[in-house]
């Protein structure tokens, strides 16, 4: 889905987020993860959101998960143009963290809460991937 | 806050406009003066400030420091309302304690703003990596997620929100200080026809952000009765939480920061959902509302949708919501919106809402709702009980 007007957006601005770029040109989703809870967080903090502590690395997760909530925006917005309707869902991971996605692929009517996903690559301009999902 | 001796003896309000083409600093000097002419407290006299940190002055870190100056005050204790719609309840909360611990003896609370005129905010953080990519800029599909999750776990009946957005909207047409564009009638075929903008969110479900402003002045009980001052309303009770269920990844975004302060607040005021007299709960989105029925035990969870239909919402009715349009139906003047549905409550108590006047105006809840997390539902969630106390 090529759109000139969609930024790429900068890694490293907020917290450490090169491993996710990287991993995303080549076809894998990185998440950070807190290697005292061994669990997922997602968005990247600067610490474990589970200890507080900054024991953290970023591990590849399956991709696969379910749509925990969804929603088709229609307004149009800065980066939107030519993306409209564009189906958002929240999805749960099977590793048991959640990420704001859009679901490619589908009529946006016909996606629901509780279908199972898996991961697809959405292109900001072209040549950045970046993470999406399709029904499985 | 204190259960306290203190009271809010106040209250002042601009009209709520769109694209005024005026400051956050000159609609606060409006209510600021206004203010001053109903209390009969003379400037000097104020030494406690909290100002609403504002969209359209966002870019400056001193803009409590700078609204201080403008207004030739000269505050031994001043407060930054950093928690959006929440500034307005918790920097009464805040001005009381300040006042407990003798940091300063009359506190000015005040929330302007102008972001139809001037937006200067850039939330910066994680945003640019992870919620724009996807599309999540603003927050109608934050709350289209967060209306689909509803709808799946408890259903939602879209006639419930319009008649929450129609009731609203009646009592706006009765509110001089609501925005002109809104001062007409809504019917439910309206708000069913009305654009979908974030499935199942309608247009006709969110506000409009706008400028404006809104004050209050808040001093002991006894500086108050010294003063001569009849109309008071007291602070009975405030609860404020931010970043509910903060340490979890999956959380069930129906639920929350309301679930757990409304049993607080109600504890610390030693009421039941049945002393309310009116419910003026934020209202950035007509869910929202719902949500708080449910959390604040107006009804069962998951009920919302059958409660609202049976329920007389009116000034009149069983449970008076948002008397003065909310900032549904009045106009949202940005962050500045905490204070609206404040206003509204202290007005019906000093028995000055015409056209809308509740009978037995004695207790209230006024709630706030500030920033739209990733994922979630909001950021902080504060209540007040408040209670007229007029002698």
């Amino acid at each position: 889905m090529a759109n000139e007007n969609r930024p790429v957006p900068k890694p490293d601005v907020y917290v450490p987020t090169k491993p996710f770029w990287d991993g995303a040109r080549s076809g894998k989703l990185m998440l950070q993860f807190c290697k005292d809870t061994q669990r997922f967080q997602h968005y990247p903090r600067p610490v474990s959101m589970y200890t507080g502590s900054r024991n953290l690395e970023w591990r590849e997760v399956s991709g696969k998960g379910q749509i925990y909530a969804c929603t088709v925006v229609r307004v149009p917005g800065p980066g939107l143009e030519g993306r409209l309707p564009l189906s958002v869902a929240t999805v749960d991971l099977e590793e048991g963290v959640r990420i704001i996605a859009n679901i490619l692929g589908s009529n946006s009517e016909v996606v629901t809460i509780g279908q199972r996903v898996v991961l697809a690559w959405d292109q900001i301009d072209g040549d950045t991937p970046y993470p999406a999902f399709r029904l499985a | 806050m204190p259960e306290s001796d203190t009271v809010i003896v106040g209250y002042s309000e601009t009209k709520v406009v769109f694209k005024s083409g005026r400051s956050a600093y000159d609609f606060a000097g409006e209510a600021f003066a206004s203010l001053l002419e109903r209390t009969g407290v003379t400037k000097d006299e104020i030494d406690g400030l909290s100002v609403t940190l504002a969209l359209s002055e966002a870019g400056n870190p001193f803009f409590t420091v700078y609204m201080a100056d403008a207004l030739g005050l000269t505050p031994t204790w001043l407060n930054a309302g950093a928690i959006g719609g929440c500034s307005a309840i918790g920097g009464i909360a805040r001005a009381a304690c300040a006042i407990r611990d003798s940091m300063c003896k009359i506190a000015l609370v005040l929330s302007a703003d102008a972001p139809s005129t001037a937006w200067r905010a850039n939330y910066g953080a994680y945003r640019s990596e992870f919620q724009d990519p996807p599309g999540v800029q603003g927050p109608p599909a934050s709350f289209g997620l967060l209306m689909s999750r509803y709808q799946h776990q408890y259903g939602l009946q879209a006639e419930a929100l319009g008649k929450i957005a129609i009731t609203q909207r009646e009592h706006g047409l009765a509110n001089p200080n609501a925005l002109d564009k809104f001062r007409k009638p809504l019917t439910m075929d309206e708000y069913m026809g009305s654009r979908m903008i974030a499935d199942p969110l309608r247009v006709l479900d969110c506000v409009m952000f706008c400028d404006g402003a809104n004050a209050f002045l808040v001093m002991s009980e006894d500086e108050a009765r010294s003063r001569g001052l009849k109309k008071m309303v007291r602070p009975r009770a405030y609860a404020e939480v931010t970043n509910f269920a903060g340490n979890e990844s999956c959380p069930d975004i129906t639920e929350s920061g309301f679930w757990k302060i409304a049993p607080e607040v109600f504890r610390k005021a030693g009421m039941t959902p049945g002393d309310i007299r009116m419910f003026q709960p934020y209202d950035d989105f007509t869910i929202a509302v719902l949500m708080q029925m449910e959390a604040f035990g107006f009804c069962e969870r998951g009920n919302g949708s059958r409660y609202v239909l049976e329920t007389d919402l009116s000034y009149r009715g069983a449970l008076p919501l948002n008397t003065g349009g909310g900032q549904i139906s009045a106009g949202q003047p940005g962050l500045a919106s905490g204070g609206l549905n404040l206003a509204e409550a202290v007005r019906q108590m000093f028995g000055e809402a015409e056209g809308r006047q509740i009978e037995n105006p004695s207790t209230a809840i006024v709630t706030g709702i500030g920033v739209i997390p990733y994922g979630r539902n909001w950021g902080t969630s504060a209540a007040m009980i408040l209670e007229a106390a007029n002698g």
